[in-house]
C-alpha cells in the first residue's frame, strides 16, 4: 500500500531534478516569447487578428505541453542520497567532531 | 519549478506577461497604419412640430425632425484592429444665451458597422438598399449582400444614404426649438478596437491619420409647422435595437 501510494505521489508531484529545473525555465521564457513574438509578426503582416490569436494560443499550449509534464530528459542529472551513518565514535572522527559529548538528562549518549 | 503545480503556475504567468504586451504592441501599432476618412454630409429637410415625450404628459414640447443625405467613406478606419466603429450624425447649436448656457449637442442617427471579420450580432447596422424599388432581392446572394452594414460590392465603412430619415427626433430642453439659427449638423464616430484605446473622430491631422474632410452642414432650425405635415413624413428610422427581445 506504501508502496502505491509513493508511486501515487510520485506521478502527481513530477519532480525534476535541478538542472532539469534550470532547463525548464529556459524553455519556458522562449517558448513564450518566441510565440508572441511570432504571433505579433504573421499577424500584422496579414492584417488579420485572428492569425495572432490562434499562434499565440497555440504556441502557449505547445509550451505547457513541453515543460509541464516531468519528462525524462528533465531528470538526467538526478543527486544521490549520502548513506545513513550511524552516531558511533568512527563516525564523530571522520566528521571532525572528536572531544564533542553529547549528554540527554544527564546521560552521556555519544 | 520542482513540481508540476509550480511548473503550470509559472507557465500561466508568463504567459499572461507575454499576452499582455502583444496586445499592447498591437494597439500602438495601428498608428503606423495610415487613414483617410472622407464624407459629404448634407440636409435634405428639417421639419419642427409639436408633440409630447410620453403620451401622459400634459406639456407639448417642439421637435425637430432632420432629413439628411450622407456619402462618407469610413474604409481606411478599418484596420486589423479595428472591431467595429460607431457612425452617429449630431446637430448642435448655440443657445440663447452663450455666455451663460453652454452649445447644445444631439445625435439625431447612428450607425455600428463591425469590421468583416467580427461575430455577427443584433446591433449591426443594415444599409438601406441603393436601388429605388421596394421588390425584394431575387437570388440568395442578393439577399445576404442587402443584409450588410455597407452597399452591395462596397466594404465595411462605406455610407451612401440618400433622403435618410433620422433615428432621433431632437427637441431642446426648454422645449423651444423653432426658429433657432446657426445649427450644425456634422458626422462623428467612435472606433473600438480588439486591444487598446477608443478613438474618436478627429478634423486634425496626426503623423499618418488625416483628419476628416467634409462631413458638416450649417443650417437653421425652422418656424413651427401646423397640421399640414403628414404623420408618415415623422416617421423614424429604426436601427438593430429592434432586433432584440421584449422586453430588452
Amino acid at each position: 500500500m506504501d508502496q502505491l501510494l509513493d508511486q501515487a505521489r510520485s506521478i502527481w508531484e513530477g519532480e525534476i531534478d535541478f538542472e532539469g529545473q534550470r532547463l525548464v525555465d529556459l524553455l519556458t521564457y522562449a517558448l513564450l516569447s518566441l510565440s508572441g513574438a511570432i504571433a505579433f509578426l504573421v499577424g500584422f503582416s496579414t492584417q488579420d487578428i485572428y492569425q495572432t490569436l490562434y499562434i499565440g494560443l497555440g504556441g502557449t499550449a505547445l509550451t505547457f505541453l513541453v515543460v509541464v509534464p516531468p519528462w525524462p530528459f528533465y531528470n538526467q542529472h538526478p543527486l544521490p542520497w549520502l548513506q545513513a551513518r550511524d552516531t558511533g565514535r568512527v563516525a564523530l572522527g571522520a566528521l571532525g567532531l572528536e572531544g564533542i559529548s553529547v549528554e540527554v538528562d544527564g546521560q552521556r549518549v555519544s | 519549478m520542482h513540481n508540476n503545480l509550480t511548473r503550470i503556475q509559472n507557465v500561466f504567468g508568463f504567459f499572461t506577461s507575454v499576452a499582455f504586451s502583444v496586445a499592447a504592441v498591437i494597439a500602438v501599432s495601428v498608428v503606423l497604419i495610415p487613414q483617410t476618412p472622407s464624407a459629404s454630409l448634407q440636409l435634405r429637410n428639417v421639419q419642427v412640430v409639436k408633440g409630447r415625450p410620453h403620451y401622459y404628459s400634459t406639456q407639448r414640447e417642439e421637435y425637430a425632425h432632420v432629413k439628411f443625405d450622407l456619402d462618407a467613406d469610413l474604409s481606411t478606419l478599418f484596420n486589423w484592429n479595428t472591431k467595429q466603429i460607431f457612425a452617429y450624425i449630431t446637430a448642435s447649436y448655440p443657445s440663447s444665451d452663450p455666455s451663460t448656457i453652454p452649445r447644445s449637442e444631439a445625435i439625431i442617427w447612428d450607425a455600428v458597422i463591425p469590421a468583416a471579420n467580427a461575430p455577427a450580432h443584433p446591433n449591426t447596422y443594415i444599409h438601406p438598399s441603393l436601388s429605388k424599388s421596394n421588390a425584394r432581392p431575387k437570388t440568395k446572394a442578393d439577399r445576404l449582400a442587402a443584409q450588410k452594414p455597407y452597399p452591395p460590392g462596397k466594404e465595411p465603412g462605406i455610407l451612401k444614404l440618400a433622403s435618410q430619415k433620422p433615428k432621433y427626433q431632437i427637441n431642446d430642453v426648454s422645449g423651444r426649438i423653432a426658429e433657432r439659427a446657426n445649427a450644425t449638423l456634422t458626422l462623428h464616430w467612435n472606433v473600438q478596437p480588439w486591444v487598446g484605446a477608443l478613438v474618436w473622430d478627429s478634423r486634425k491631422t496626426y503623423g499618418r491619420w488625416q483628419g476628416l474632410r467634409g462631413g458638416m452642414a450649417g443650417f437653421d432650425f425652422p418656424a413651427l409647422k401646423g397640421t399640414e405635415v403628414k404623420k408618415e413624413e415623422l416617421r423614424t428610422e429604426t436601427g438593430g435595437e429592434r432586433n432584440r427581445g421584449s422586453p430588452a
